[in-house]
């Protein structure tokens, strides 16, 4: 067991109390910026260098107290100085880690402790729309990397006290700022707790995404489906908050955590929200069948072709028959090798320059395919099955990574098998899901169990008046979302 | 959330949704072997007795939360209990052996024109194996996907075959005789474990108002799907239908198979394969459950002795359906009416003083199996 060090307090002494910062400060980049009040005492603020904002340090922390007589208490040194954001340090462990954070540690000579300044100042990019959740209606702001400004484009939208942002430290050495973003009043707090407190047991020495910490807040990490739901937009994460959810911001990812997941929001788009509750359900039902394709198409193909000939129409079975003849892999092997081939190329053109991606994509989609056809090694019909396979799988962004591996499972089993595979492989997915939640909320709610009021907001999307109450599934303590103006007008009065 | 295992929904769904699916396969062509254009009768007899036994459970379970092993040990004490929980493994267990068979001719019929292979049968055992350690609440929830599935496939079938059946077939009602309409009901008790599920089913729901209702209407809605169904196998197939082993596999297929679109029902037969997967694992779930209270051990245990047992049974029987079906149906048939039937009512006597707590066995670190 690692021994509780014991903290340094920082005493009266100015320079010996640089010199304790140092002794645990070695770095170069931590620098000391020495100056003198009006009556020759020593002042010193302690700073990292490239995350302190030295103009600010200079003209609101230095200037005012060169410009004076020492001060004989911290509050009198607080009242010279003209920072909103002001703490204080009693020891040299938490000014350390105030300094490493970017607020630097302001020392005086005659004054015990620290005063941390406020002046921390990272490079970050703009507020932009993230990649993955592009929308032709409705907000078009990301989050970005720095946790405080995704905090505030929380706070832009919930101007209420009830918002509450829970602040706690992971990682040994990154010390990386999460928080637990609710709504009081309709989250869940016994689970707001249980998240904090899973939080904190977490030991690792650094959090470099928010990945991590949603793999800490799974019960099955091992799992190919998701347990913690994502998105990268604040108008998402408020939507779901109001809905009962916990937000997680993780310091350094612009993806933020929901908790509980369903698997059903993953077929939910921002835009559902924002056009009529027709078009919405036609998009919903439409990933729903894109995703089954997506997963069982190559598999039925396969067993269609090596158990079940019977399954395909006559003229689809002469095309079909005219196309593979002469192929010298046997179908599941052809698919197998397609799907490979499509996953390779998906890797690469993710990875590689935009400019480099376009020459991958014509080299993948015509030199390969087509030679590939020509060549005799597959069949047209393979090649579109896999194409369209391929490009449904990403209707719904956030379930590609799910969607890769079971629609290799279920091919698997249905060139083994065939379809008695995909129907087997079918049942153990269902066991699976029906047995798996999320902190309590079923992974496949709110079809099973089934939850009549919630499914008004699952494939069929309901009108907004038909949304008054939030879902069932959390069971809010809050339960109204939307009144009708009568009632509400009755309330106020 | 409901702590229980199931809710009354989920049993509604299972008795109106997944049961019936099983009666689809071997159980028509078994019925019309001695009942002949009888059989809907052979088979409303079945249903009727099935049915007033559910209702004799669901007064039971109205006056308490025990389940079948707390009023077992209520009234003969804790050994009696987990005897009467062995003895039922074992009823689930070989009730379970004909209709996973039955699956195999169906499997070979339905899925593989061109191949028939035992190895492709061994996957189900894993499945069913994992879904007997997950034990009822997984049961409960598969009912609910399963309820859709069933509503959109099932109707599709019955309207492809609707206009093939000639219903005069069953003309002249009663033809066949008393007899064998009994002795055909009595020889399909193989098909009717439901009475028994839901003497297990006890003190695992919470009994609501109306819930008996509910119940007793979805499974009368099972039963009357079940009952079209026959009528229609009948007025399709009439004399030749003790031929049509697998009925569900067949019951479409002159309205398709000279179509442009090919055998499209096969999809809907696939689609409800799932549900008859979860309809074969319920008697080896509720076997391994039974087990798990007379051993008083975590259900991982007797799920694989049992699971062992039935890969076992396949390899020695998977050329032998013919000969385990007369076994099942001819020679053992009253052994399944007691256990489907006698038993369960029965169980209207046991003492059931509503006891807190007293639902069922325990392991040693308080948890229910």
């Amino acid at each position: 067991m690692e021994k509780k060090k014991e903290k340094r307090p920082l005493l009266s002494d100015a320079e010996k109390n640089i010199q304790s910062l140092k002794e645990i400060l070695s770095a170069q980049d931590i620098l000391v910026y020495r100056f003198e009040t009006a009556d020759k005492k020593l002042c010193a603020a302690v700073y990292a260098d490239g995350i302190t904002d030295k103009e600010l340090l200079g003209e609101l922390a230095a200037r005012p107290l060169a410009q004076e007589n020492a001060p004989k208490t911290r509050l009198e040194a607080e009242k010279l100085l003209l920072f909103p954001e002001l703490k204080e340090a009693d020891d040299a462990e938490t000014a350390a880690f105030e300094i490493l954070s970017g607020n630097p540690a302001l020392l005086i000579d005659g004054i015990a402790g620290a005063i941390i300044l406020g002046t921390k100042k990272v490079a970050l990019r703009a507020v932009m729309e993230p990649q993955t959740a592009i929308t032709v209606k409705g907000p078009r702001e990301g989050f970005i990397e720095d946790v405080k400004t995704n905090m505030s484009l929380i706070r832009r939208r919930f101007k209420t006290p009830n918002l509450q942002f829970d602040m706690l430290t992971v990682g040994k050495q990154s010390g990386t700022a999460v928080c637990v973003a609710y709504l009081k009043g309709i989250a869940d707090e016994s689970l707001v707790k249980k998240v904090c407190a899973r939080i904190q047991e977490t030991a690792i020495d650094g959090v470099p995404d928010s990945s991590y910490i949603a793999q800490f807040l799974t019960d099955r990490p091992h799992s190919v489906f998701k347990q913690a739901g994502t998105t990268e937009k604040p108008d998402i994460l408020c939507a779901k908050m109001l809905e009962g959810r916990i937000g997680i911001l993780v310091d350094g990812s612009p993806i933020a955590l929901t908790l509980p997941y369903m698997l059903a929001e993953d077929f939910q788009s921002a835009q559902d929200y924002f056009v009529s509750p027709v078009r919405a359900t036609f998009s919903r039902i439409l990933r729903l069948l894109a995703v089954l394709v997506a997963v069982f198409l190559p598999a039925m193909y396969v067993a269609a072709q090596l158990f079940r000939l019977q399954l395909l129409p006559f003229g689809l079975l002469m095309t079909i028959s005219g196309g593979i003849r002469g192929i010298p892999l046997s179908p599941s092997l052809e698919m197998f090798f397609l799907l490979i081939v499509l996953e390779v190329l998906i890797e690469a053109s993710i990875r590689m320059p935009k400019y480099v991606a376009l020459a991958l994509s014509v080299i993948g989609a015509l030199v390969l395919g087509d030679t590939a056809v020509k060549a005799g090694l597959v069949s047209s019909p393979a090649i579109i099955i896999i194409a369209l396979s391929g490009i449904s799988a990403y209707t719904v962004p956030d379930l590609t990574g799910t969607i890769s591996v079971v629609r290799m499972a279920y091919l698997v089993a249905a060139g083994s098998v065939g379809i008695y595979g995909v129907t087997l492989l079918t049942g153990l997915f269902a066991y699976y899901l029906v047995s798996s939640d999320s902190w309590g909320t079923p992974l496949l709610a709110p079809f099973s169990p089934l939850i009549k009021h919630d499914l008004r907001d699952s494939v069929y999307k309901a009108d907004l008046f038909s949304l008054r109450q939030r879902p069932q599934v959390f069971s809010p303590k809050n339960r109204t979302r939307l009144r009708k103006k009568s009632a509400a007008q009755k309330e106020e009065s | 959330m409901n702590e229980k295992a199931l809710n009354v929904r989920q049993i509604c769904f299972l008795f109106a949704a997944i049961l019936p699916v099983t009666r689809m396969l071997v159980y028509p062509a078994t019925l019309s072997y001695r009942a002949k254009n009888d059989l809907v009768w052979a088979a409303l007899i079945s249903f009727a007795a099935e049915f007033a036994v559910i209702a004799l459970l669901l007064l039971l379970a109205k006056k308490t939360d025990l389940t079948f092993f707390g009023l077992v040990q209520n009234t003969f004490g804790r050994v009696a209990a987990r005897i009467a929980c062995f003895v039922f493994s074992l009823y689930f267990f070989f009730s379970s052996l004909l209709p996973v068979l039955e699956q195999r001719g169906f499997i070979l019929q339905v899925f593989y024109e061109n191949v028939s292979s035992f190895l492709s049968f061994i996957p189900f055992v894993a499945v069913s194996l994992y879904a007997s350690v997950k034990g009822l609440r997984s049961t409960g929830r598969v009912a609910d996907l399963s309820l859709p599935i069933f509503a959109v496939c099932i109707p599709v079938l019955l309207l492809l075959a609707l206009p093939e059946a000639d219903f005069t077939a069953l003309l002249p009602v009663g033809s066949t005789g008393a007899g064998n309409i009994f002795r055909s009901a009595a020889e399909g008790m193989n098909w009717f474990g439901g009475a028994a599920y839901m003497l297990f089913f006890l003190g695992n729901f919470r009994y609501e108002k109306k819930s008996a209702v509910k119940i007793l209407s979805a499974y009368g809605i099972g039963a009357a799907i079940v009952l079209f169904f026959l009528a229609l196998f009948y007025g399709i197939f009439s004399d030749i239908a003790i031929l049509q082993q697998n009925a569900l596999a067949h019951i479409s297929k002159y309205a398709t198979s000279f179509t442009s679109l090919g055998r499209i029902d096969l999809l809907f037969i696939f689609a409800l394969s799932p549900v008859l997967l979860f309809a074969l694992c319920l008697p080896l779930q509720l076997s391994t459950r039974c087990a798990a209270e007379a051993l008083h051990v975590r259900p991982v245990f007797p799920a694989a002795a049992i699971h062992l047992l039935l890969l076992l049974f396949i390899l020695f029987f998977n050329q032998s359906y013919l000969e385990i079906q007369t076994l099942m149906t001819q020679k053992l048939w009253y052994v399944f009416v007691v256990f489907a039937l006698l038993l369960p009512a029965l169980a209207l006597v046991l003492r059931r003083e509503k006891g807190a707590g007293a639902g069922g066995a325990r392991l040693k670190n308080g948890r229910r199996l």
